[in-house]
């Protein structure tokens, strides 16, 4: 006969072994991360450069509690290139001491807000993938990018060019969570920035762990984000 | 009195009481304490005539205003707490603005309006820039800076008026007077307004600066600050002109002026209220460029404009070429618009005399130094007018197009459509003067560099250069070319506008419109990734006329797009 506490202790084995099971076929073989440093030639500095994978697994996300802002404020929108997932809402908060009319005429997403004054906010919805370039309707020195991705796997880099996808820190900014590694397989990884031409290559990522990757990029137009 | 009567007496002197404090300040318990609410002010605006309708009443400074009713009254509800002296003013078009000090009550003394006599006077001299930055500092900097303070000194301006070159050597074509010797045309109409208004408006452009009294380079504050009107007048190059009022000290020593602002109290300026300065209006003094060519044109303006461009440009027959349209061009955008379009009211002046980073941080105030602690009024950012005028520079370009590349591989063929927008500008682009374009370049090649074939699409024209690449030399190359072009009636292309008997063509990108252009290219390798750049170069001047005239090609880069 089995005992009670011997009872107690199968079930919280089966339990956990239930719960092993169910993380497996949630997070099927999680294998690791894409790792890696740009290296620039022509810029000062090689951050904020969009290393993404072009297709990835597919994956789910609840996007209704971020809070994705694009702030203007001294004649300038902040930050100057923003990655979203496609599907998210940003705010655009006016903080400045002048009225602005943000707005786009990209085929991506056209949209004008019209002017509004110091202290309102104002949302858009960003629902098709692509690259967005935000203008200010009378001040000809504002231009941003807000850049709607496919999929969370991107990175930007740092002040030293290093980047990790997925990066799951700068993901939960963005309200997307639960993005932790890559699963086994080929992968395509592109970059883009406003003044560097893009570069494609493609990456496998095996079952044992993490990628490094070096990329050399130079001054030049950007491509578009998908082909 | 019984106990309960006293009671019961009390207890309604309590609501009493209650209901005064409440109707009195209705949300004094909210604004209680950091926030205070603002005064109310009443009073009366008058003039030798009587009460004065339709006055803009404000604090000076404040954004908000009100407007007085045919008895002259006003109620302000002011931004400004009340306070011991707060300086209201009333300003409306035709007469001096002025003010009255209001206090804590909110009743404030009857504002008396002075009309403004009508005596312009040619004899009048204008003002130095000079004596205007004593106090406007860094509005006379910004203007300083500017194109529009230098077109009578303008080098490429002289010398397409004399035939010369960069070295000044002569009979170098195009030239006015190589082809018109004994004329002085009309340039000094917008590129010397002072002069042309105190003088004869055909003048030979050098000797303008020269004259015995000395006028001043370019458009000067006093000039545009002298404006009471822009009315239409078809004897000018634009169509229109201004009504000027040049009236020597009219209240001591303060200097009549015109302006936007109803404010403007302060014994320096005899100040008065336009709201023209506030309308694209204003520009089309010299922003538009019509010439008469009378019966000789043969030209078909139904081939070039649509009907809504033609009825915009007032091209009722072919008997007038419109050369510079900008104000037309905004117009007309205008004027298509429904009124709830976000872009329904913009002007010229909220662009092209907007805030710009390097002005930063925001002034609150017009005037610097003793002026300042002596007179200013404190303004917010959104109602001051930095006078940079900044146009046809990079920084206004860089947004004004935008461009898109979109590409699909069928079999052994690249198709690409290239968007391009016209974002930002209020008018087409490029607009003014004929000789500017903008040029769409294409490079398309393979994974290994080798340019691919274009098998279909336009190529730059013979007048985007032949010679070196490198030089900015274009024609021959797959993309297209965005201009107006004049021709003359031997059927020569790209004349000036005095040689010019008809618009050969108008390929600018009309305000908010997007432009697509097919193009497709023969690929060797049906499985290669090829790579398209796409690039927007703006040319202040076109490439035959630049050598000729040894003007150096300043191309600026306005965007570039990759597939």
């Amino acid at each position: 006969m089995v005992g009670g506490k011997q009872l107690v202790k199968y079930l919280q084995i089966s339990l956990l072994l239930l719960l092993l099971l169910l993380w497996g076929s949630l997070n099927p073989a999680f294998a690791g991360m894409i790792k890696g440093t740009v290296k620039v030639k022509g810029l000062r500095s090689p951050a904020n450069i969009l290393v993404y994978l072009t297709k990835a697994p597919t994956f789910s996300s609840d996007l209704s509690g971020a809070k994705v802002v694009m702030d203007q404020n001294r004649l300038t929108f902040t930050p100057h290139v923003l990655p979203v997932l496609v599907g998210t809402t940003v705010q655009f908060p006016n903080n400045d001491k002048v009225d602005h009319n943000v707005f786009s005429l990209s085929r991506t997403k056209k949209f004008s807000l019209g002017s509004y004054k110091p202290g309102e906010i104002k949302t858009v919805l960003f629902d098709k993938p692509g690259i967005v370039e935000l203008r200010c309707d009378v001040h000809a020195e504002m231009a941003a990018y807000i850049l709607v991705m496919r999929n969370p796997y991107w990175a930007r880099t740092d002040e030293k060019g290093r980047f990790q996808i997925p990066n799951s820190d700068e993901l939960k900014n963005l309200g997307i969570l639960g993005i932790e590694a890559l699963p086994p397989g080929k992968y395509f990884l592109k970059t883009w920035h406003e003044k560097l031409k893009s570069k494609r290559t493609t990456v496998i990522v095996e079952k044992d762990g993490d990628i490094d990757l070096q990329l050399d990029l130079t001054r030049g137009t950007p491509s578009v984000l998908y082909k | 009195m019984t106990g309960k009567k006293f009671i019961f007496m009390a207890f309604a002197l309590f609501i009493i009481f209650l209901i005064i404090v409440i109707i009195r300040e209705p949300s004094s318990a909210q604004n209680s304490g950091k926030k205070y609410k603002g005064a109310v002010l009443q009073g009366r605006v008058l003039s030798p005539y009587g009460p004065v309708e339709n006055a803009r009443v404000r604090v000076a400074g404040e954004e908000g205003y009100a407007l007085t009713d045919k008895q002259g009254r006003y109620v302000l509800q002011a931004a400004h707490p009340p306070a011991a002296r707060l300086r209201v003013t009333a300003g409306k078009e035709g007469y001096f603005n002025n003010g009255q000090i209001g206090g804590r009550s909110g009743n404030v003394g009857d504002i008396s309006l002075n009309p403004v006599f009508l005596n312009d006077r040619s004899d009048y001299r204008f003002i130095s820039p000079v004596t205007c930055a004593q106090c406007h500092v860094k509005l006379s900097q910004y203007w300083d800076r500017s194109k529009m303070a230098h077109t009578t000194s303008n080098p490429k301006v002289l010398d397409m008026f004399y035939g010369t070159d960069a070295f000044n050597r002569p009979g170098i074509g195009p030239g006015y007077r190589l082809d018109n010797p004994k004329s002085n045309g009309n340039c000094v109409t917008c590129h010397a307004p002072s002069v042309a208004a105190s003088s004869p408006w055909s003048q030979d452009l050098k000797t303008a600066l020269q004259p015995n009294r000395a006028e001043w380079d370019g458009i000067s504050c006093d000039y545009c600050h002298k404006i009471r009107k822009v009315i239409s007048d078809k004897s000018k190059p634009s169509g229109m002109t201004a009504v000027l009022e040049r009236q020597a000290s009219t209240r001591g020593p303060s200097i009549l002026v015109f302006g936007p602002y109803d404010d403007v109290v302060v014994p320096p300026m005899a100040a008065t209220y336009n709201p023209v300065f506030n309308q694209g209006k204003f520009c089309s003094l010299c922003h538009s460029h019509y010439e008469k060519i009378g019966k000789s044109g043969n030209w078909d303006p139904g081939q070039v404009y649509s009907d809504s461009e033609r009825k915009g440009f007032a091209l009722k027959d072919n008997t007038f070429l419109p050369i510079q349209t900008t104000y037309q061009e905004w117009k007309q955008w205008q004027d298509q618009l429904s009124p709830d379009d976000p872009n329904k009211g913009k002007k010229c002046q909220d662009c092209h005399m907007s805030w710009r980073k390097e002005m930063l941080p925001y002034d609150n105030y017009v005037v610097e130094g003793m002026a300042r602690n002596m007179w200013a009024s404190y303004r917010s950012p959104k109602n001051i007018r930095p006078h940079h005028f900044d146009g046809g520079t990079e920084t206004q370009l860089k947004t004004a197009l935008s461009m898109e590349v979109e590409g699909e591989i069928e079999e052994r063929r690249l198709k690409l459509n290239v968007f391009i927008t016209n974002t930002n500008g209020g008018h087409w682009v490029p607009t003014g003067e004929p000789m500017r374009s903008v040029m769409l370049l294409l490079r398309v090649f393979d994974s290994n560099n080798k340019p691919l074939k274009m098998i279909k699409g336009s190529r730059l024209p013979e007048w985007a250069g032949v010679g070196k690449v490198e030089a900015g030399n274009y024609a021959g190359l797959p993309g297209a070319v965005f201009a107006k072009v004049l021709q003359d009636k031997e059927g020569n292309l790209h004349v000036p506008f005095w040689k010019a008997t008809r618009i050969a063509s108008d390929s600018r990108i009309r305000p908010k419109d997007t432009l697509t252009l097919t193009f497709e290219f023969a690929m060797d390798d049906p499985e290669d990734e090829p790579t398209a750049e796409a690039e927007l170069i703006y040319r202040p001047v076109i490439i035959p006329w630049a050598k000729k005239k040894n003007w150096p090609v300043k191309d600026i880069s306005i965007t570039s797009s990759a597939w």
